[in-house]
């Protein structure tokens, strides 16, 4: 049974084009996370004003590679994940270098999950990766993210977390 | 063979015949040898003369697109969906109609400033005369821009045409390569874009020399007056006559009259955006006080004209709202256009008369007028304030709800969430509604600071609450108390200032000049701009201010009750406030710059672009901040700085510029340069790291300002103190040593004193150099050397032509 579905609403203000992320739920969010060889985390400081970041510190215990953007460093002190600060427009520029080594030296990312970013911002991030990149995104935040592959729809804060928690639970 | 001059000639024995010569082929060279000036290898340059300059930047700081639209829709082969970077029906792919959109966006905002600067040329000429002097302070350079780019050293206002004359023709050129098919290469429109970008710096530093010189602006002076800033300072029990716009031409014949007239005290008279600044530069090189004051940038008009307190509403040119007058009809508050680039459909008044104006306005039978004529401006526009004010009052005109009105307005709130769907910066509007139901309106308070005034929310409610209009009304107690200071713009840095500091920067004992421009789309609101720039203050950086930017930093104070302006002096100096004025004085920003080249290193500048701007980038650790950019203007005076090697950060919504130009430290080939001594190639620190980029919060922001001043001409001081701010951010912001500081390590003389050993156990632990424990020395493991003799070039043809 379904706690929180996280497809209804994916209401969007404007388009970008043709294109629109598929919404998913977490159970699934979670299983492609799972499947991913080389998945990356990258949060934003938007994370730090929640308890968005400890789901994502509870993500990043799951052994994933946090790519911390704006100042939610911060949040990831002293709390025993891998976390590296990185410009999130530097990473998008990375993402792009099939040359790149990757935050850890080991080589780029099959599977990049946003979570805790200005709708607006992240949107323009995505925007980049989808036209440039063969990077699959997956989005995680309350907003629904049309630049992305796949997305949660647009959510409340407290549905929002109920949804991570139950990504979580899954991975 | 005499030799033919500029100027008029009559020739004899036939009657009403002129000859005028304007220019001649090679006049700029001839002028420049006999006035023993030598001239660069690129006096007006065209769009290909710094091409190869640009394609060096490009190959190091490459370009990112971020699409906004994922298609085309220019011609009507369209639409046409790029999206994948496919190819539309002309053959363009996705990459290069980005960086026709950036190129687009640049040419637009130079036009923006070009315009205003023919506008304004145009109108002092006619008053003046073209002989009348440029006059901006004590300075023999007194055009740096202008002469680096056209080779032209202008004295007189007239010179300045011919300075006009080649930036229309370039920018004429540029706009021609956006028609449907044409070009195909990304970087060759990223190189065009860097072309509009420069313009844009000619252009602005005309439109400032100009109005300096003939408006009693202030001079390079330090001293410059402060002047009131605020919607709480503005007195609504008197008349308020109200102007917006970046073209002050029209405006001081409107102060003229109210001095003659003896109307200063008895109204007010407040602007809004740039024309804001330059009221209060008007008349006050000689000691004169501000006589107006100031509302603040784009984002306080729509609150502004909804407050009700405005009488009289005049708009010129550039960031103003297109709906002012749709707005202002609904007060019953007239509208008087001045400018042909907003017209609003309203009817040219210009040859009636002032008495026939003020009635028909103040009586309703017309909501606004054209008015051409500023002598006729001058006369209406006061008087009618005077005359609406009682009118209006009397018609008990109000615009924000009642105490009553805004309870029933949030409690009538469905929670439904559209209006933050629409909100540029998606603002917590419904906790706001909620919280104020139960009586806390402070939530509303900070949306009031955060809120850019836009007004997209009000039409998407479906219970048509005015949304604006609640936060506004919920926020009246903070709104009285916006009172602030901003120091008048002073134009120019003087030489004199740039031979005293100029060594502080090249060496870096002057951590760097950080430039905060732009516009007031803040992500998080206004007050991160005075955070911002009181943190790189009590760090010793000099901040230069101007526009928007400049306005909002003065809105904020200390524990003491001062702010910032009234806190720093404004000498240009370490640690220093300076505010050079409207959008146009960015021009002496870049200027500054190219300053410091032609006087602290004795370069010549004239007709020389690349090798000033290879001696920038590679010497002056100056970082621009434009944290609100939203404008068109915004992303070309970015690039101008672009082209000079001065990289430049802008906030998160500046993504939607839908480039940016960042760097791969990773990749070491691409962080060398030659030695011009010698021609050798030599290894430099990666910063700048970017020429454009944006970043997320301010938090983000600051060590990443200390980082990119960092520059190869560092010496160990140098390099100690921007190491150690670079640091000290890092950890105090983002909680965390960051991961690359070593990297700028040459010797250790270069770690911050306080943490030298501490550093040391670092790098021989975790980076495995060699540490001389006794001497506490670097044996081995840095990967460039300290030599402060070096002379760090791009451009191999400034190499030593025995080596290279």
């Amino acid at each position: 049974m379904l706690m929180v579905d996280t497809t209804k609403n994916t209401m969007i203000y404007t388009t970008w084009g043709s294109r629109n992320a598929k919404p998913v739920q977490p159970l699934v969010a979670a299983k492609l996370i799972s499947k991913a060889k080389r998945p990356l985390l990258v949060i934003g400081a938007d994370a730090l004003d929640s308890d968005v970041i400890n789901k994502a510190i509870a993500i990043g215990k799951k052994g994933l590679q946090i790519a911390a953007t704006g100042h939610s460093m911060q949040g990831f002190k002293d709390q025993d994940v891998n976390a590296k600060y990185v410009n999130i427009h530097f990473l998008a520029h990375y993402l792009g270098d099939k040359n790149w080594k990757g935050l850890d030296g080991q080589g780029s990312y099959d599977l990049v999950i946003f979570l805790g970013h200005k709708k607006y911002y992240v949107n323009q991030v995505l925007s980049g990766l989808k036209n440039f990149t063969d990077i699959k995104t997956l989005a995680i935040d309350r907003h629904y993210l049309q630049n992305a592959d796949m997305s949660f729809g647009n959510l409340k804060p407290e549905d929002h977390l109920e949804a991570l928690d139950e990504l979580i639970s899954n991975l | 063979m005499s030799k033919i001059t500029t100027g008029k000639f009559s020739l004899e024995d036939l009657e009403n015949v002129q000859i005028t010569i304007n220019n001649i082929v090679g006049a700029i060279e001839t002028k420049a040898e006999e006035e023993g000036v030598e001239m660069g290898p690129t006096p007006k340059p065209g769009i290909s003369s710094l091409r190869n300059w640009d394609y060096k930047l490009l190959s190091r700081y490459q370009p990112v697109y971020t699409p906004v639209c994922d298609q085309c829709c220019y011609c009507t082969f369209g639409k046409c969906d790029l999206g994948g970077n496919k190819e539309g029906a002309c053959g363009i792919n996705m990459e290069a109609h980005q960086a026709r959109e950036f190129l687009l966006r640049v040419i637009t905002g130079a036009a923006a400033h070009a315009g205003h600067g023919r506008h304004i040329l145009h109108h002092l000429i006619e008053k003046h005369g073209g002989d009348h002097p440029i006059n901006v302070g004590p300075s023999n350079l007194l055009a740096p821009n202008t002469q680096m780019v056209t080779g032209i050293m202008p004295k007189t206002l007239g010179d300045l045409e011919k300075v006009m004359d080649y930036v229309e023709e370039q920018l004429t050129q540029l706009l021609a390569t956006i028609h449907v098919g044409q070009e195909g290469s990304s970087l060759d429109f990223e190189s065009k874009a860097m072309h509009g970008g420069m313009l844009d710096h000619v252009g602005m530093e005309v439109s400032d020399l100009a109005q300096i010189s003939c408006m009693g602006m202030p001079k390079s002076d330090p001293e410059a007056p402060l002047a009131e800033i605020g919607m709480g300072c503005i007195d609504s029990t008197k008349p308020v006559l109200l102007v917006i716009g970046h073209n002050v031409a029209g405006v001081t014949y409107i102060m003229d009259y109210m001095r003659e007239h003896d109307l200063d005290d008895k109204m007010e008279l407040a602007g809004l955006c740039c024309t804001a600044i330059d009221m209060t530069r008007y008349q006050t090189d000689k000691g004169g006080q501000p006589r107006a004051k100031i509302i603040g940038a784009l984002a306080k008009e729509l609150k502004m004209i909804r407050s009700a307190a405005p009488d009289v509403i005049i708009v010129d040119e550039q960031c103003v709202r297109a709906d002012v007058l749709d707005e202002a009809k609904r007060l019953f508050i007239p509208v008087i256009t001045t400018n042909e680039k907003i017209m609003y459909g309203l009817p040219d008044r210009s040859k009636d008369s002032a008495d026939k104006i003020i009635e028909d306005l103040s009586s309703g039978k017309e909501a606004g007028a054209l008015i051409l004529d500023f002598d006729l401006l001058g006369e209406v526009a006061p008087r009618l304030a005077m005359k609406m004010a009682p009118i209006r009052e009397a018609k008990g005109i109000k615009s924000l709800p009642s105490d009553e009105e805004l309870k029933t307005l949030t409690a009538s709130c469905v929670q439904c969430g559209a209006c933050e769907l629409v909100c540029p910066n998606n603002l917590p509007i419904m906790n706001a509604m909620t919280a104020a139901v139960a009586g806390d309106i402070t939530k509303f308070e900070k949306l009031h600071d955060h809120c850019i005034a836009c007004g997209r929310c009000d039409p998407v409610c479906p219970k048509g609450i005015p949304i604006l209009n609640v936060i506004e009304k919920a926020a009246q107690r903070a709104i009285r108390e916006e009172k602030g200071k901003m120091r008048a713009g002073r134009g120019q840095i003087s030489d004199p200032e740039i031979r005293e500091e100029g060594v502080n920067l090249v060496m870096g004992t002057t951590p760097g000049i950080l430039a905060m421009v732009g516009c007031s789309n803040y992500p998080e609101g206004t007050k991160d701009l005075y955070t911002v720039a009181n943190e790189m203050l009590q760090r010793n950086y000099i901040v230069v201010m101007s526009g928007c930017s400049a306005m909002d930093l003065g809105m904020y104070k200390d524990e003491e009750g001062k702010t910032l302006y009234e806190k720093y002096p404004a000498k240009f100096l370490a640690g220093n406030l300076i505010n050079v004025g409207s959008c146009v004085s960015n021009a002496h920003i870049t200027g500054t710059a190219i300053k410091v080249a032609a006087i602290f290193a004795q370069r010549n500048i004239t007709g020389n672009y690349e090798e000033i701007a290879d001696y920038i980038m590679n010497r002056i650790g100056a970082v621009g901040v434009a944290w609100g950019a939203y404008s068109q203007k915004a992303s070309s005076i970015a690039t101008g700085c672009n082209r000079l090697g001065i990289p430049v950060i802008v906030g998160p919504h500046g993504s939607k510029y839908r480039r940016a130009l960042i760097g791969k430290p990773y990749n070491e080939e691409d962080w060398k340069v030659y030695d011009a001594r010698n021609g050798e190639e030599m290894p430099i620190p990666s910063s700048p790291e970017f020429l454009l980029t944006t970043a997320e919060t301010i938090e983000e922001l600051m060590p990443m300002i200390a980082k990119n001043c960092i520059r190869p001409s560092d010496n160990n001081m140098g390099r100690m103190i921007k190491l150690t701010h670079y640091i000290e951010l890092s950890q105090k912001y983002l909680g965390h040593l960051p991961e690359d500081w070593y990297k700028f390590v040459r010797v250790e003389t270069d770690l911050p004193i306080t943490r030298r050993e501490e550093l040391l156990k670092i790098l021989e632990k975790e980076h495995g150099w060699e540490i001389d424990w006794k001497r506490k020395k670097i044996i081995s493991g840095p990967t460039m050397k300290l030599d402060v003799s070096a002379q760090p070039t791009n451009v191999k043809r400034l190499c030593k032509e025995s080596v290279c």
